[in-house]
Parts: structure tokens; C-alpha cells; sequence
């Protein structure tokens, strides 16, 4: 008996365990680093697969309950204390968090293993920080408590973008200024909120917002709060600090930051919107739609266009990445139904999307040491299986039928029809067909150009015959990367046909609670 | 570009100031923040968690997740300062000797010199001659500086101060060591491992403690659970477990001050510096 109610309290106190058990792992792990290098790896690896055990319970606890779980942090109630608030909305982002954290470390320990060799307790530690801090913006109910968290999210996350290429840290330093700024803007905003409120819990502030809708503290903080968001999430054209950093890095680092990052803010702008200014004040009184749609179908088309220009492989998913923030920022402000779960539900799908690109990354690096597109020459003769995964993403990318980027692209597109708004329906479909174009140009370099062996560079230029021989026995020999790599890299190529086909059971059962009912 | 930056400073000074026009006046008892929270903490404060000092009640127990995490924002960035700086390679090309008994410089590339040697002593390549004024009252004030900062610590209670105030106090004592003699004195007294480890001790200890809270009643940090251990009711628990968070706070951010110190004058050698 003794042990069920051990067993229930372990289940009550999940909200606090999702967030806290990365912290203390990476304490431990920094702790050990110094004694052995092997260790915290490890340590990281079993934390960030228990968090994630815990995140999937969390999120049947709350679809099964169907209510928001609510869990005072040092027992003090709401508007006193801090709560933490996980609903539907928040569940599935925790969810989507652990995954990728764990999928994403455990795919890239010859990464870590190189790039990071003495310093493992340092890096194993931030990347749990990291983990912890992005879990902690999530599951908040608090506005200040956000931005602590950010701040731990944010300063793990330059130390690890930092390391990389010869050019990592000044790209770094540049994204470290711009995100200083995005989150002081947001604290500002908070600041003023408190002014105007007395209260710093969101759902507190979003009971007083009504008898204040027209004070321009309000009008201010939200200005503030959104610019913050947007550097944040790097739309056009505050885009600045975001290809460099990400192309610079580790792939292990990039692997996890990109996916996360701006995907988690656009999370932020969706709860404060939602949850805090409430979709009264979004929506109606200030009519906001119209030009963070714009903001949106500029972001698309620029977007879309550099990636084109790219002739990096990593680079131009960085681009990618820009253009597909433009696809949630635009869903979310279309103000419709279909529209918020479109963006809801790419949330889900990009980061997904992102970290099966990011990981092929990280295998075309490792077999050819180069990042130019042009070095995947004979990939789908040579790594028939890492393609055939990397076809799968760029197919979703694309938004073809079943992958999971054509049901949310399906969901804006038809949010876009139901506002009204034809020029954002119009850059979805551009921008999918420029993806189509970027993606086929590189099939097409894979699959009909020779294999190009980087490792021993071919001398044997004069003698044709002997070099075409040569390029047949390399196209027979099929080498894999590591099934420490390939295994997690197939496995979320499937999860991305798997979202595909139960998108409309997340939309029905997850997203549709997400959304308060005033937004029809 | 700078015209640009110019322009954009300019709108949002302009925006920031033009907004304040809606402020509620200095120090107004009708404004939203003096009326909505603000009466519960200062009634409840005393009855709540013993403490009289209301900024340490919110900071420690209302709002004490926030200052967990604020604890683990400065292990963050010493952990970021390590990772960046910290240069591990040990081929230290050149290094200067002084022997004593003449004064005369020399230079060695590489560690060739035999160590233990007691008419030679090693010396920084910026080495200043030494100075019996600056030492001998850095000396002298080290120790008042740190049986304050316990002071500062240890009142947080009552009178301004807790655990990050008193922390940066001992720490900022020992960077005055390290910069009154040198930096290899001072690494031998505290090194970098031991900075490191004092930092995951520090946040350990108040996460801990919110962990051993959360494992013996029902929520993470609610000190009122730690009353059967610390033997005291379920109020003055509260205060008790402040201050073992403060002392968690304390010894982190003394570390991160030191360590960071290290990693920024040496320039991520920690060889030579000031």
C-alpha cells in the first residue's frame, strides 16, 4: 500500500521531476566530469530518457484527464507563488522536447566524442541545461519565470553553438547579442505588464485583462514582448544572427538548437497570445492579424529564396528553417481554428522535419567531411538507407502526401482560404514548390553523379578507363554510417510518416483542447 | 547601417518614454502593483515563514523556483566560460625564472626547469616586483572581507543581504588574493577542479533540498515538509530551509565568480595572470 502511494506522489509531482531531473543529471555530470571523462555521458543519456518516459506520462495523464494538471512550486497557490500549467498545448511540446533531446544525443556520440573530448562534463552538462530550460518555458504558468528559464535555455545555447568551425564563435557573439536583446525586450515587456497588472502569473494577469484592454502599458508590453519573441525566432527581418550559427556549430549542437529553438518560441508567442493577452485582445481589439501575416508571407519568401541561393547543404536548411517560422507565425495570426491548429500541429511536424535533416547532416558529414551539396555525388549508390531516410524528410519538407509537412501544410493552407488571406496561401505554395526545387537538385546530385571518394582524393586523373573502373567497385561497395547514427536517423524518418498518417487523431484528441474556444 | 541603428535607438527611446505617460505616479499606494500582491506579502510574510524581511520571503520561498534557476543561470554561465575559454592544451611554450639570490631573469621554453628548486622561483611573464603595501594589507583585509560576507549570508533574515550578496563577497575576497599576489597562489589555494565542483555543489544543495521536500511531502521546495528533520514546526521550517538555500546560493555563485575569474584573466590557460 505503502508503495502505490509512493507510486501516486512520483505521478503528482511530474511536472516538477520533467524539469528538475535534467538539472540535477547535469549537476551530477558536470560534478563527475572531473573525475572521469567517460562518465557523464552516460548519466545524460539515462536522464534524458527518463525525462522523456516521464514527458509521455505527463501527456496520458493529461489526455486522459482532460483537464490542465496544476502544480504549485513550494506550495504556494497561483497568483503568490509560481505554478507550473500543463494542458494539452504544453504536453505535446514537452513531449516534442524530450524526444528530440534524446533522439538527437544518442544519434551524435562520435560527434560529441570528437568535437568535445575534454571538456565532456561541461558539454554533457549544458546540454541538459538546455534540455531543462526549454521544458521549464514550456510547462510555466509564470511570465517571469519564463524568462529565467530563457535565460538558461539561451546561455546553454551559445556555449554549445560556440564550438564548431573557426568561424562559430563570431557567429556566436553576433546570436548572442541579438538574443540578449530579444529576451531583455521580453522582460521589458513584463515589466510593464507588472506595472499595469500587479501580477506576474498568466492566467492572474489574463482574469484582470478585460477592464484594461485599452491601457497603453498593455499596448506597449505586448509590442515589446512580441519583438522580443520575433528576434527570438528569427522571422525576416530580424532573421540576422540565425545561418550563421546554426551552420557553424557541432552538429550535435545544431542538431539540437535548431529543431528546438525557434520552434519553443513560437510555442511562447502562441501561450502569451493565448493565455495571457487573451485571444480577445489579440485578435479583436488590436487586429494584430493582418500584419504579422505579412510579416509572415515576407519571412516565407525570403526565406524560400536565400535557401535558394545557398550551395551549402546545412546553410540552406538554415534558410529553411527561417521560411518554415514564417509558416507558424502566419497560421497562428490567421485567428482561425484551422489556421492555430495548422501552426499547432507544424510545430510538431518542422521540428521533427528539421532534426531528420540536421541528423542526415550529420551522417553526409561524417562521410565526406564536407558541407557543399555538391559532395553528396553517388550518396544513394553508397548509403542506400541514410537516403532513402533523407528522401522521406525532404519529401515532408516538400509537403508530399502521407509525410507529416503535408497535413499542417494542408491545415494552413486551408486556414489561409478560410480568413481570406490568398497572398499567405500563395507563398505556402511557392515556398513548397522552391523546397521542391532545392531537394530534387540534390536527388539529383546523389543519384546520377558518381561517387566522389573525399577520403583518398584520386590521383589517377590521366587514365579514364582506370578511373571508371575505379568509380564502379566505389558504387558496389555500400557503406553505411554507424548504426549508432543510422538507427535513430531511420527511426525519426518513420516517426515523420507515422505523424503523417495520425495527424488527424493529434489534431482531434490533442490540439483541438489546445485551442481556447473562442477562437472559432 | 548606422544611420539605421540610429534611427532604430531613437524610435524605441522614443516609444519607452512616450508609453511612461500611463505610469502610475512615484510610490502611488492606489497603483495595480501596491494593491494586487503586494498587501498578501507584507501581511502574510511574518505569520507564513518567520521571516521579517519581506525580500527574502518572496525571493526564497514564495518565488523560490525562480531563484533555483537563477542560481543555475550563474552555473550556466561558468560552465559557458569554461567550455569557450578553457584552453586544455598543456605545451606552455615559454616561462620565466627568477634566481633569487641574484635577481637575474631567465627564460626557458618549455617545462625543463626541475621543479622544487629553492633558489629559483617561477614568475609571470608580467611580473611586477613585490609590493609589501599592497600585500600586506590585502592580507589584512581578506579575512574581514569573508567573515562579513558570513555575516551577509547568514542575515538575510533580518537585514539586506542573503546568498547571492554574501557570495559574490567571498568570492570577490579571493579574486583581491589572487590579484594582490598572482593567480598561480591563488589556483594553488582554490583550484579551477575545486571551483568547479564547489559550483555543482552550491545549486545542488538548494535543488536538494527542493527534491528532498518534494520525496518526504508533496511539493518541490515546500520547506514546511523538512519541519521533522530540522525538529522545528512547520513555520519556522520554512525560515530554516531559506537560509539552507541561501547557503546553496552562497557557495555557487562564490565559485562561478572565482572559476569564471580564472578563465577571463589567464585567457583560458590558467598558467599566468593577474
Amino acid at each position: 500500500m505503502t508503495f502505490f502511494d509512493g507510486d501516486s506522489s512520483l505521478i503528482s509531482n511530474l511536472p516538477a521531476i520533467v524539469v528538475t531531473l535534467p538539472l540535477f543529471a547535469s549537476l551530477i555530470a558536470g560534478f563527475l566530469g572531473w573525475k572521469n571523462r567517460k562518465a557523464p555521458y552516460p548519466i545524460a543519456a539515462v536522464a534524458l530518457f527518463l525525462t522523456f518516459i516521464s514527458s509521455v506520462v505527463l501527456m496520458i495523464q493529461v489526455m486522459s484527464t482532460g483537464v490542465a494538471i496544476e502544480y504549485r512550486m513550494a506550495g504556494w497557490a497561483a497568483p503568490v507563488g509560481i505554478v507550473y500549467v500543463i494542458d494539452h498545448l504544453s504536453a505535446l511540446v514537452i513531449l516534442l522536447i524530450t524526444s528530440i533531446a534524446f533522439v538527437n544525443f544518442i544519434a551524435n556520440k562520435s560527434n560529441i566524442d570528437t568535437v568535445f573530448r575534454n571538456k565532456a562534463g561541461a558539454f554533457n552538462s549544458l546540454y541538459l541545461l538546455f534540455t531543462a530550460g526549454l521544458l521549464g518555458m514550456t510547462a510555466t504558468g509564470d511570465a517571469f519565470n519564463l524568462y529565467v528559464l530563457m535565460e538558461i535555455a539561451s546561455l546553454s545555447g551559445y556555449a554549445l553553438i560556440g564550438l564548431g568551425s573557426n568561424r562559430a564563435p563570431l557567429s556566436t557573439l553576433n546570436y548572442l547579442f541579438l538574443g540578449t536583446i530579444g529576451a531583455t525586450f521580453y522582460l521589458l515587456g513584463v515589466g510593464y505588464i507588472y506595472i499595469a497588472t500587479g501580477s506576474l502569473n498568466m492566467a492572474d494577469i489574463a482574469s484582470i485583462m478585460p477592464k484594461i484592454l485599452d491601457s497603453s502599458m498593455i499596448l506597449f508590453a505586448f509590442i515589446i514582448c512580441m519583438v522580443g519573441l520575433l528576434i527570438k525566432m528569427a522571422i525576416f527581418p530580424l532573421h540576422g544572427w540565425l545561418p550563421n550559427a546554426y551552420s557553424e556549430s557541432a552538429n550535435v549542437a545544431a542538431g539540437l538548437i535548431a529543431p528546438l529553438t525557434t520552434k519553443v518560441t513560437i510555442y511562447i508567442m502562441i501561450r502569451i497570445c493565448l493565455t495571457l493577452f487573451t485571444p480577445q485582445y489579440t485578435f479583436d481589439y488590436l487586429n494584430t492579424s493582418d500584419l504579422m501575416v505579412w510579416l509572415a508571407i515576407g519571412t516565407i519568401i525570403f526565406g524560400s529564396l536565400s535557401a535558394l541561393a545557398q550551395k551549402d547543404y546545412k546553410r540552406m536548411l538554415t534558410y529553411i528553417i527561417i521560411a518554415e517560422v514564417g509558416y507558424m507565425v502566419g497560421g497562428f495570426f490567421l485567428g482561425n481554428r484551422i489556421g492555430v491548429s495548422g501552426a499547432i500541429l507544424h510545430i510538431v511536424n518542422d521540428a521533427a522535419m528539421t532534426l531528420a535533416l540536421f541528423m542526415a547532416a550529420g551522417i553526409f558529414m561524417w562521410k565526406t567531411g564536407e558541407e557543399s551539396q555538391e559532395s553528396l555525388k553517388g550518396m544513394f549508390a553508397k548509403m542506400p538507407f541514410t537516403m532513402a531516410g533523407f528522401t522521406v524528410a525532404a519529401l515532408s519538407v516538400v509537403g508530399v502526401p502521407p509525410t507529416c509537412g503535408f497535413f499542417s501544410k494542408w491545415y494552413l493552407i486551408s486556414g489561409g482560404i478560410a480568413a481570406g488571406q490568398y497572398f499567405f496561401v500563395a507563398a505556402l505554395i511557392f515556398s513548397s514548390l522552391v523546397n521542391a526545387i532545392l531537394f530534387f537538385r540534390i536527388f539529383e546530385i546523389a543519384h546520377f553523379e558518381p561517387f566522389k571518394d573525399h577520403h583518398h582524393h584520386s590521383s589517377n586523373h590521366s587514365n579514364k578507363g582506370e578511373e571508371a573502373s575505379a568509380h564502379d567497385t566505389h558504387e558496389q561497395t555500400i557503406k553505411e554510417a554507424p548504426l549508432g547514427m543510422l538507427i535513430p536517423f531511420m527511426a525519426v524518418s518513420i516517426l515523420l510518416v507515422v505523424l503523417g498518417l495520425y495527424s488527424g487523431q493529434i489534431v482531434n484528441n490533442i490540439i483541438n483542447f489546445a485551442i481556447p474556444s473562442s477562437i472559432l | 547601417m548606422k544611420i539605421l541603428g540610429t534611427i532604430t535607438i531613437l524610435l524605441c527611446g522614443g516609444l519607452l518614454i512616450f508609453f511612461t505617460s500611463d505610469f502610475p505616479d512615484f510610490g502611488d499606494p492606489k497603483s495595480p502593483a501596491s494593491i494586487h500582491l503586494s498587501p498578501y506579502f507584507i501581511e502574510h510574510t511574518l505569520e507564513d515563514t518567520a521571516v521579517p524581511n519581506i525580500v527574502t520571503s518572496v525571493l526564497a520561498d514564495y518565488r523560490s523556483y525562480d531563484t533555483m534557476f537563477e542560481t543555475t543561470v550563474i552555473l550556466t554561465a561558468g560552465l559557458a566560460c569554461f567550455l569557450l575559454l578553457r584552453i586544455p592544451t598543456k605545451e606552455v611554450t615559454r616561462r620565466y625564472y627568477l634566481h633569487e639570490p641574484t635577481g637575474v631573469t631567465l627564460r626557458f621554453d618549455g617545462d625543463r626547469y626541475p621543479k622544487g628548486s629553492n633558489v629559483f622561483k617561477r614568475i609571470d611573464s608580467n611580473w611586477v616586483p613585490y609590493d609589501i603595501i599592497i600585500n600586506f594589507t590585502c592580507r589584512l583585509l581578506i579575512h574581514f572581507i569573508q567573515i562579513f560576507a558570513l555575516y551577509v549570508v547568514a542575515h538575510g533574515h533580518y537585514s539586506p543581504g542573503g546568498g547571492f550578496q554574501g557570495g559574490v563577497v567571498i568570492g570577490a575576497s579571493i579574486i583581491l588574493f589572487a590579484i594582490s599576489s598572482n593567480l598561480r597562489a591563488s589556483i594553488k589555494r582554490l583550484g579551477e577542479k575545486a571551483a568547479a565542483i564547489f559550483t555543482a555543489t552550491g545549486v545542488f544543495i538548494y535543488a536538494g533540498t527542493g527534491a528532498l521536500c518534494m520525496v518526504i511531502g508533496e511539493h518541490f521546495l515546500n520547506y514546511s515538509f523538512l519541519a521533522p528533520l530540522l525538529g522545528t514546526d512547520r513555520i519556522m521550517a520554512r525560515s530554516h530551509g531559506i537560509f539552507i538555500v541561501e547557503i546553496g546560493v552562497a557557495v555557487a555563485v562564490m565559485a562561478v565568480m572565482i572559476w569564471i575569474y580564472y578563465n577571463l584573466s589567464s585567457a583560458g590557460k590558467q598558467d599566468e595572470g593577474l
